[in-house]
């Protein structure tokens, strides 16, 4: 990176911690540092809401997604307008009536204290073990980009978010998530815009876009009815809807930005702001990719994308045999040029051009199985991508301020998350069964020092994740264990008459049913969400059916 | 500690908290219902216009 990008980098981070504490200065009490006295307006909560949704990961790794799958992943958003939907006409009047400070403190109010803990336990074990994946997931590509070690990328980004938000709370998590998201859609039109402008000047928009669409880029909806299959339209509509309703209804890290409205009114706008939006953004991000993988029809590509991967390989692999796989793929690569600027100028030429795409598909497998054979372990650099085209394309400042964009993007996401681990472990576990009562500084206290030690938790696990292995792909199918069942036994309490014990035996045999699925890859991932949520409600029904007496059951139809 | 407070309640009205635009929530539901519509067919659209 340039001067100027360093320089853009550090202004970034001192700046964004520096308002993180201005903005979240004179917390005096609980309500202040985990609601933000419930004085927000909808358009911060919405753009904070937006902001803890989208990810480091979620940002380089969907438009690198987009470059080698075309943007099928768009359709995993189709269920979210809906969801937001039936979020605001059910669950958000009952949580914003109950003045709770967390989505599972109703679940008390509505069924009993141990279906309150169990489903804040399920919340702390999901969230708490992904919050290191969230640091550690982008520290990989961001150490790769700026050539430092991933241990410093880590505590970079994790000791400078920890900073503001034990110091000012979720006031802090919400104004840096406006200026971090403001900073994101910026850094979106502005990638569009360059990968626009740096195509050849014979290649217009249009042929770009019509070379994308005849590599299978632009595909975006696949009407296949496979439940194994990833990323149909039902999958999208369906387990989109689920996994929407779980995360924007039941997650404490989402719940708790819409509690900080002024008013109910105020919650479900900012809700409804992500309805109308959330599917136009990840059209553009994912379109960037598309028009990244057109720009390097132009620009020959790498032969990996991981240039460390790429220099290891250099000084390990036999010779003659890179020698001559890096020969194929140069060959193919100016075949497959030569037969875009075709398809550009003469719309007929799309069946030469995707012979040349298989062909140079073909020669990269070939760079990828030696790379895989050398090193010994599976190789995947999807996500750095679109880092790579950052990197080779920009200049003045620009890279450095992309770069601060998946900084803003890690950094809003586990901003959330520390907020949010906090608070469910305050209220549904300190405040509720070892020191109910306390004053306000107090209080502050300890919830500082729980965020600080969700913070250190989070930085401990992802400097340790290279040693953790696979553990690390355990925690990540962990959480997609958790949110079907949370949402069920919410469904039970908004929808239902369903007493206490059979909803809490309906979570149990939901997380057994998803632990099945996920075991035995019966389905793909989007459908978890959808079978635990739909086993909790009918185990919770059929269970209280079945153990009702006949005057309870009269008693609750003439209540 | 059972409430058994199902959606059965009617919904208790906002005071000072009017609705902003189309006069209810269900039309402002409506809206959004619409407007998924119209961007899934002009995603279809593009999906297959002929570039």
């Amino acid at each position: 990176m340039a001067t100027a990008d360093w320089v853009v980098l550090a202004v970034y981070l001192v700046g964004i911690v520096a308002f993180g504490m201005w903005s979240g200065r004179g917390s005096k009490g609980m309500d202040e540092f985990f609601l933000a006295g419930r004085t927000m307006r909808w358009w911060a909560i919405g753009l904070s809401v937006m902001a803890t949704q989208i990810s480091a990961i979620t940002f380089v790794g969907t438009t690198g997604q987009a470059y080698t799958d075309g943007m099928r992943f768009l359709v995993v958003y189709f269920g979210l307008p809906i969801a937001m939907v039936i979020i605001c006409a059910t669950l958000v009047p009952f949580f914003y009536r109950a003045r709770v400070f967390t989505a599972y403190e109703y679940l008390e109010k509505r069924f009993d204290a141990r279906t309150r803990t169990l489903t804040s336990l399920l919340f702390l074990c999901g969230r708490g073990l992904s919050v290191g994946v969230t640091l550690y997931a982008p520290s990989l590509v961001l150490a790769v980009i700026l050539g430092w070690s991933e241990n410093a990328t880590i505590l970079v980004m994790g000791l400078s978010t920890i900073v503001y938000v034990v110091y000012g709370g979720n006031r802090s998590v919400i104004w840096t998530d406006v200026v971090q998201m403001a900073l994101i859609w910026f850094g979106i039109f502005l990638c569009v815009g360059l990968a626009v402008a740096r195509l050849p000047e014979q290649v217009s928009l249009r042929d770009a876009l019509a070379v994308a669409q005849a590599a299978g880029r632009l595909q975006v909806m696949d009407t296949s009815t496979s439940l194994q299959k990833p990323y149909t339209l039902w999958s999208g509509l369906i387990g989109g809807l689920f996994l929407a309703l779980s995360y924007f209804g039941t997650d404490q890290s989402q719940v708790q930005r819409y509690l900080a409205g002024k008013s109910l009114t105020q919650s479900r706008l900012s809700l409804l702001f992500n309805a109308f939006v959330k599917v136009p953004m990840q059209f553009m991000i994912l379109l960037t990719g598309a028009l990244v993988f057109v720009f390097y029809h132009f620009t020959a590509p790498p032969l990996l994308w991981n240039a460390p991967a790429l220099a290891r390989l250099e000084k390990s692999a036999p010779p003659a045999e890179l020698q001559a796989v890096r020969d194929e793929f140069t060959r193919a690569y100016e075949q497959r040029r030569a037969a875009a600027a075709l398809l550009a100028a003469d719309r007929a030429q799309a069946e030469p051009y995707r012979a040349a795409q298989r062909a140079l598909d073909g020669a990269r497998a070939k760079v990828v199985a030696l790379e895989e054979r050398v090193s010994g372990v599976p190789y995947n650099d999807t996500n750095y991508i679109f880092p790579t085209y950052i990197l080779a394309t920009l200049r003045g400042g620009l890279a450095g301020l992309v770069i601060a964009v998946i900084f803003a993007a890690a950094m809003s996401t586990l901003s959330g998350e520390l907020n949010s681990l906090a608070t469910a472990t305050m209220v549904d576990f300190f405040k509720r069964y070892v020191r109910p009562v306390a004053s306000d500084a107090q209080d502050l206290l300890a919830s500082r020092i729980c965020t600080a030690l969700w913070g250190a938790f989070a930085m401990l696990v992802a400097l340790r994740a290279r040693q953790l292995g696979s553990a690390i792909e355990t925690v990540n199918r962990f959480g997609s264990y958790v949110y079907g069942p949370i949402l069920g036994v919410f469904a039970l309490a908004v929808l239902t008459r369903v007493r206490a014990r059979p909803a809490f035996i309906g979570i149990l045999c939901g997380e057994a049913v998803v632990a099945a699925l996920s075991i035995t890859n019966a389905v793909h991932w989007l459908w978890f969400n959808v079978f635990g949520a739909l086993t909790v409600v009918a185990c919770g029904l059929l269970i209280d059916a079945l153990t009702r007496s006949p005057s309870a059951a009269e008693g609750v139809r003439t209540s | 500690m059972s409430h058994n407070s199902g959606m059965h309640e009617p919904e208790i009205p906002e005071p000072h908290d009017p609705v902003p635009v189309f006069g209810s929530w269900p039309r402002i539901y409506a809206a959004v219902l619409i407007c998924l519509a119209l961007v899934m067919a002009g995603i279809a659209l593009f999906q297959h216009w002929n570039f």
